[in-house]
Parts: C-alpha cells; structure tokens; sequence
C-alpha cells in the first residue's frame, strides 16, 4: 500500500511539473501547444542515454536534457509562433506526430518500439535513489523548484510581457515588446523545463518507450492544465493529482463492474470536464463563472468604428 | 485661441518647429479599397494635430500605416529624417512613437498597476539589467496613476474597471511609455463632462510638458479647444490641413463631415 501511494506520489510530481510548464505558456502566453510530451519524451530519452554512456549523476542528465529540448524547442517555436494562435495548434499537433515516427522508428538512439531498457537510477551526489521512499522526496523537491522558477517568472517583468501579450498582442507591440522573440523564450523555457520531467521519468522506470510520449499524454497534460485551472499557481498540480487520482479512486468503488472499468473512467473523463467547462470555465482553481464571464478577450469591440475593421483583418 | 494653443505659440521659436514625422505621398489600398491615398504632412514637435473626418476616412488606417500595423503600399515615412516604413510595430514604438486604440486594447487581466509597469519593460530578458530600477519604475507608476485618478483602483484588473477609468488606464499607459509622438484614437469618446475636462487638463499638461500629439477626433469642442491643426480626411484624401478655423469654417469641408454630401 505505502509502495503504491509512493509511486502515485512520484507519478503525480512528474506530470505536475509537465502540467505547470504546458500552463506557463498555455496560461500566460496564450500558447496552446499539443506538443509537450515530445520535450517530456526529449527529456527523457536525453537523459537516459547519458546516464548510460556518461553520468547519471542529476547535475549532468537535467543540464543537458534541458539544452537539448530547448534548442529543440525552437525548431516548432520560430516557424510556428509568425503565424496566429489556432495555426501552433495545428503546427504542434504535426510536431507531435512527427516525434513519435522518430522516437519509434530512430532505432539506434531511442530503441524503436522496444525502448532503452537499463537506465541507471539516479545520482545524486554520490547516492543512488531508486526506492520509491528515496525518489518520492526528489521528485517533490523538484517540482517545488520548477513550481517556484515558474512562478519567479510570471511575476518577473518577461511573465508581465507574456500577459501583456496574450490580452493583447497589437498593444504589446506598440509599446515595444518584440511579440515573437518573447513567445520563442516562452517556448524554449516551457520545453527546457519539461525535460526535466522527462529526464526523472526515465531515471525512475528505468525503462521508456515511445508510449509514454504520444499524443495522449500531450492531451492528458493539457487536461490537467485546463481541469486544474489555466493560469493560476495550483491549478496544474490540482488537475494532475486528481486526473492520477481517479483511476486509483475508481477501483476502489466496489460497486461499479471491475471489468468495465475502463470505460467507466473515460465517461467520468468526458462527462466531468464538459460539465466543469460550463461551470467553472476557469478551472477548478480559476475564477467562479460570474468572473470568468467578465472576462472575453476584447470587450471594446462592438464600440469599434468600422474604420479599422479592415485594417485589423488585414494583418 | 486657447490654452493649450498658446502656450505651443510661446514656446515655438520664430521658424516652425522641427519635423518630427514626415509623411510622403502615403498610400494603402484594401484591395481595390483606396483607404489611404497620396497623403503629405508632417507631425512638427509640439503641434498639437486633429485628423477629422467622416468614419472610414482613413485616420486609423493612416495611424496604422505610422505605427508599422499596416504595411504601406506606396509613400514614405520618416521619423526625424529616417525611413520607417517596413519596420515592425515594436521597433517603431522604440524610436518614441507611442498610440491608444480606439477600442483601448488595455491588457485586461492585469492589474491597472501591472497594465502601466509592463509599457515601461520593453525588453524581452525576463530581469533587466540596465534601465530604471525597479524602485523608479514603481514610483512612475505611482505618479501616473494619481495624475489619472487610478491611484485606488491600483490592483484592480482592467477589466473589472468603468468606462471612464479604462480610458484613463489607456492614457497612463502612453504616459508611461515616455514616447515624443503619441496617436490618440478618440480618446475623449464616451467620456461624461468631468473625466472630460480631467482628460483635456491631462493632455494639456503633456503638451506643455514637450509631447507632440495627433488625435482622431469627432468632437468639434475638442478638435477646436487643444488643436493646434487640422487635417481632414475624406475618403482615404487629406481635403484640408491648416489652421482650425480655416478647416472648420471651410463650408465643403462641413458639408462633407456633417453628411451633406452632393
């Protein structure tokens, strides 16, 4: 029992830092990107491969995880983010697709289907943390990290940038800020950080194939990010605990029929997030209805004079 | 002639003010949609400038066309003597061209404070290291949000404000951005008489201070009351750029604006 609580833990401090870096450009960028398994799967598969060739030590694996799924980052990020917010969507989306043709077929990095099995655990100064009782304390105190790093940003200038951005793109930039410079850091960051979750994940299996990095878990993260509430600190964490949570929770209904149980989770899946979207738009932790309905993207717009209409549409 | 007017006329030495903006045979075609066509002026320090002119005429195409939101299709720009026509909208805003939208655009999550704080942060490192300190950035936000009655609605979101208060948030906006040249586009529409005369008493004081501004507006009281010049746009034409009573008292140029059209 105490082995299977651990393992949740661990599951869930993983996906939350996935989570809280989808919402860092979800939440304040306004990015909407279908994509973050593949820098959770380049994080991972970084760093397994150089725990087994070269150090597993988490000084080495995480610097080196994030550089690569920064710098790959912007391979979606410069073409991409030129274009309007619903095109990222359809680009990530072929990112995402693309990156599992690699992961599974690239045989002699990533092991094709059968995966890279044999990571080494974990170094951590000279300790090799591999119980679960050892690796669930780590995996917290990064997400804690990542938790603040993030939230540092927000409320650094370049987080005010961000918003400034996403309530309002033309007046970001008519008051100097390079729109798409900024949104490419926001991506390289998001990525970078992702890896991180990545780079634990092998740590910690010790085995990772492409199945842990397809389009479902970029959906399932996106979930968590819009159940627990996009753009707020506690949302992303809220919405992974709770989506890790139920399966575990289900089970333990007696009464439901074990066998079909399966279905049954995707039908609370599907039926508890249209009934949170109509009402708690915002999320469970965002703002109540009344609030968020206060909230559409540019109320001035049926005050317009029909003057710059076309001058707007023909950006 | 009034205040604002005269005091430009004091401060203006005996030959016209230096060109701050100057706009060469300027054109935008929307397809086969003239909506800027062969417009010359200049924007000279310290003229207060009105662009009339009937809806669709041209003006916030023309705004458009100067902050680098719209490309042109034939003309030229130059600010202080340099070309900027081509150049994206951040790079403009950073030569000192600062605007309002007429639907505002504030960033309406944030907080009034958070709207002004992000114009005065150009850049894109997440901590800066030259620039204001951030003790200085605070106390000119402070500044500006007591100079435009925000001071008490400091940590409201913009979008929880009133009307008036988000047209004021707008302004604090520009005023905080320290820009040469500000276009406003119909600041003062929709405001009741006494956000009306803080505004007119605001921009006074920003002329007198050394902004130069252009203005869309359709209030007559305040195209005559600050302006310096007038402009009249027509159908993408500039009909009439000159001194506020020749403009005005011009019967074509009524005759158009008020819809009497032959």
């Amino acid at each position: 029992m105490q082995a299977y609580l651990l393992n949740l833990g661990v599951l869930i401090s993983i996906y939350s830092i996935l989570a809280i870096t989808l919402n860092f450009i979800m939440g304040y960028a306004g990015i909407f990107s279908l994509a973050h398994a593949v820098f959770f799967g380049v994080g991972a598969y970084t760093g397994a491969l150089v725990a087994m060739s070269l150090s597993a030590s988490i000084f080495v694996t995480v610097p080196i995880a994030m550089v690569v799924a920064g710098v790959l980052s912007l391979a979606l990020a410069l073409p991409a983010l030129r274009v309007r917010g619903e095109y990222f969507v359809a680009a990530s989306l072929g990112l995402q697709v693309l990156a599992v043709t690699v992961f599974s077929e690239w045989k002699s990095v990533t092991g094709g289907i059968g995966g890279l099995i044999g990571i080494p655990p974990v170094d951590l100064v000279g300790y090799q943390i591999y119980r679960p009782a050892a690796f669930f304390p780590l995996s917290l105190a990064v997400l804690v990290l990542v938790l603040v790093a993030t939230r540092l940003l927000v409320h650094s200038s370049f987080g005010r940038s961000l918003t400034a951005i996403r309530d309002s793109e033309s007046a970001a930039e008519s008051f100097g800020k390079n729109v798409p410079l900024i949104k490419t850091i926001s991506v390289v960051i998001s990525a970078a950080l992702a890896a991180i979750a990545g780079v634990l994940y092998a740590h910690y299996l010790a085995f990772i194939n492409v199945e842990s990095f397809t389009l479902d878990t970029s959906v399932l993260v996106m979930a968590m990010v819009i159940i627990g509430g996009t753009g707020t600190a506690a949302g992303p964490v809220v919405g992974a605990a709770l989506l890790l949570l139920l399966p575990g929770l289900l089970s333990y209904m007696s009464f439901l029929p074990q066998t079909q149980i399966g279905a049954i989770q995707q039908i609370i899946y599907g039926l508890g997030m249209a009934v949170l979207m109509i009402f708690r738009p915002g999320g469970l932790v965002g703002r109540s209805k009344a609030k968020a309905r206060t909230r559409p993207k540019d109320p001035d717009t049926e005050a317009q004079a029909p003057a710059s209409r076309p001058a707007e549409a023909a950006r | 002639m009034t205040a604002s007017a005269a005091t430009n006329a004091a401060a203006r030495p005996v030959e016209a003010p230096e060109v701050l903006l100057e706009i060469r045979n300027l054109e935008k075609h929307f397809g086969g949609v003239h909506a800027v066509s062969n417009v010359s002026m200049d924007l000279r320090a310290g003229i207060v400038t009105t662009l009339v002119g009937p809806n669709g005429a041209g003006k916030t195409t023309l705004f458009n066309l100067i902050t680098g939101h719209l490309v042109r299709s034939g003309g030229s720009l130059r600010w202080l003597g340099r070309d900027i026509a081509g150049m994206k909208p951040y790079r403009i805003a950073r030569l000192g061209i600062a605007r309002t939208f007429q639907d505002l655009r504030l960033f309406n999550d944030m907080t009034v404070e958070e709207n002004i704080l992000t114009v005065m942060e150009p850049g894109a490192l997440p901590f800066s290291l030259s620039g204001p300190s951030a003790r200085e950035k605070r106390a000119k936000v402070e500044h500006v949000m007591e100079r435009t009655d925000l001071i008490d609605k400091a940590h409201v979101r913009a979008i929880d404000l009133a009307y008036a208060e988000r047209k004021f948030l707008s302004l604090a906006r520009i005023m905080a951005a320290d820009a040469r040249l500000w276009l406003l586009d119909e600041p003062a529409s929709g405001l009741d008489p006494n956000s009306y005369e803080t505004f007119l008493r605001l921009l006074r004081e920003e002329v007198a201070a050394g902004v130069t501004v252009c203005i869309i507006e359709h209030n007559l009281d305040i195209v005559v009351g600050i302006s310096d010049r007038i402009a009249f746009l027509d159908r993408g034409r500039l009909l009439a750029d000159g001194e506020p009573k020749s403009v005005l008292e011009n019967p074509e140029l009524t005759a158009i604006y008020f819809g009497d059209r032959a």
